[in-house]
């Protein structure tokens, strides 16, 4: 097998009137975590589900290590995958469920227990899964994919119903799994839960990346340029600046984010307008700010945004 | 092909449900049997009938849990979204489709093969006690064989036919209310039918009328279809199923 990595290129993919995938592209390394981000029916999961071979897709190709996942044998010790944690039998035990996948990849029911000590769940393994909490099946889930030792690891929207023990333990858990020089991609739709953990974003939006860096890359992109702006007299100073040319937007009760301006521009604007202020800063972007920016446009629902008053 | 058969077979004994549908099959084969061999009685002028075919006639019964358990082995799946995991684990979806026929032909088998006999016995010891002991009543040893050996066959038949159709649909409840109405409901059409020409035709092509007459030891020229022939049909409707479900499965997006 070559090269541990998930390689897209041009995916597209139609459901009905629905396209889900409209040219997606991008490459998961070894040894990253791969942050995979995007608003719901970005594409995120048809991503993933095109991967593991379970839609095919109309156009362009998905490589594991080279190959297409259909064609690998023992594909769990290739690529392990947690797709959706619900997806159990409610009466067969977590350890049996376990079983059943390591007889089909030919592996012996002691790697079965391994997996089981591996994410904590060793007192609940000989229980039934219908009982299992959301965060539970997550861990069983993940021990699913640990199954084959696989060099790739791909689990879609793992910190979903974990509790912040779990969420904790899933952060350090996938920076390990990266340590070991494992590719792993980790799609979630909150910035949030990956922002400590990913060390690559790939940020989807319509069925395509719609931005595919590192981390710090992004924040610096997206921060450049904007001033932040703390006052008591918001839409007065927001007048102002927006007649001055800036774009301005309110991001809390006396803050005010400004761009097209610089800083001692400004303080110059308010000054003479005797708008009072207390703080002028650059503006150091959030994850999250990265990610509203650039699905601005690629989000298919979307709430009203706060008050944005340009010129 | 011999990993993804160990898989299916540890699905199949890790839950509950298909241990208790072969019971029940076992169950309900004997007791129907078991009942109808009690009621029927001598006539002073022989016994006649077919007491053979009597003492199997509660596989038209048994033959429910079994097309059950073939719906459940893969529209389980489709309801829970586990087949997502057996596909990943087995993405050449022939042989994992192929792996599940294969488990359930071997544990319907061996669940009817109990069955069957058990209906025989019993019909035995009953009708032994009604008069049927006289040697007009018994018939040749082969012509048992055949009706034996050919229910064992048929219930396996009617869970592969069920696995196909719920490959094919993919949803338990839709997929139960086919196969059922398949095996109960064209026998009753055919009874409804006024005219004997397409009600012998509707016998000849519904999988129940047509397979059972493989347990029919006397008799035979009043049947639809030779005994053979009508299991036939039956597997012919298995095979189709079956064919089409492995294709839709290979072809549709999971």
């Amino acid at each position: 097998m070559s090269a541990p990595e998930i390689v897209l290129t041009g995916l597209r993919k139609r459901y009905g009137a629905t396209l889900a995938l409209d040219g997606m592209s991008f490459t998961v390394r070894p040894g990253v975590v791969t942050g995979f981000v995007g608003p719901n029916g970005a594409g995120k999961s048809t991503t993933m589900r095109v991967v593991l071979g379970l839609d095919a897709v109309d156009e362009g190709t998905a490589l594991v290590g080279g190959k297409p996942y259909r064609s690998l044998r023992c594909p769990l010790n290739h690529v392990g995958a947690l797709l959706d944690a619900a997806a159990l039998h409610p009466s067969r035990t977590g350890r049996n469920h376990l079983l059943w996948l390591a007889y089909s990849q030919g592996l012996a029911a002691r790697r079965v227990d391994q997996v089981i000590e591996q994410v904590g769940l060793t007192s609940a393994a000989r229980r039934k899964a219908g009982g299992y909490s959301l965060g539970m099946r997550q861990r069983l889930g993940i021990a699913a994919a640990l199954l084959g030792d696989p060099p790739i690891v791909m689990l879609d929207e793992p910190f979903n119903g974990m509790d912040p023990d779990g969420i904790i333990w899933m952060r350090g858990f996938l920076r390990s799994l990266a340590a070991q020089g494992r590719a792993v991609l980790v799609s979630s739709h909150l910035m949030s839960e990956v922002q400590d953990t990913a060390d690559h974003l790939v940020v989807v939006g319509r069925g395509k990346a719609i931005a595919d860096a590192g981390v710090n890359d992004l924040i610096a992109a997206t921060s450049s340029g904007r001033v932040a702006l703390r006052t008591t007299a918001g839409p007065h100073a927001m007048a102002v600046l927006a007649h001055a040319g800036a774009t301005v937007v309110a991001t809390g009760s006396d803050t005010i984010t400004v761009s097209g301006l610089p800083a001692d521009r400004i303080v110059t604007l308010l000054n003479r307008s005797v708008v009072p202020f207390s703080e002028v800063s650059a503006h150091r972007a959030t994850l999250e700010d990265v990610y509203l920016e650039l699905t601005r446009d690629a989000v298919e629902f979307r709430a009203a945004t706060p008050t944005e008053v340009t010129r | 092909m011999r990993p993804a058969l160990h898989a299916e077979w540890t699905k199949l004994r890790t839950v509950a449900g298909p241990g208790w549908l072969m019971l029940g099959m076992i169950a309900a084969t004997v007791a129907l049997s078991a009942a109808a061999a009690s009621v029927v009685t001598c006539a002073a002028d022989g016994c006649g009938g077919d007491p053979t075919k009597l003492s199997l006639v509660g596989v038209v019964l048994g033959q429910a849990p079994a097309a059950v358990l073939g719906v459940l082995v893969i529209s389980g799946e489709y309801g829970s979204g586990m087949i997502h995991t057996t596909l990943t684990a087995v993405p050449h979806r022939v042989t994992a489709f192929a792996a599940k026929a294969i488990t359930l032909t071997g544990v319907v088998a061996a669940a009817a093969t109990i069955a069957v006999l058990g209906s025989l016995l019993a019909g035995r010891l009953i009708l032994s006690h009604h008069g049927f002991t006289a040697a007009p009543g018994r018939p040749a040893l082969s012509l048992t064989l055949r009706a034996t050996t050919g229910s064992i066959l048929y219930l396996t038949l009617i869970g592969l036919l069920s696995l196909g159709i719920a490959a094919v649909v993919r949803n338990s409840a839709t997929s139960i209310g086919v196969i059922l109405g398949l095996l109960y409901l064209l026998p009753l059409l055919a009874q409804a039918i006024g005219d004997p020409h397409w009600q012998r035709r509707l016998e000849q092509f519904a999988p129940m009328s047509a397979g059972l007459t493989v347990q029919a030891t006397t008799d035979l020229g009043s049947l639809p279809l030779s005994p053979w022939a009508g299991l036939g049909v039956t597997a012919g409707w298995a095979a189709a199923a079956l064919v089409a479900g492995g294709l839709l499965i290979r072809t549709r997006d999971a």
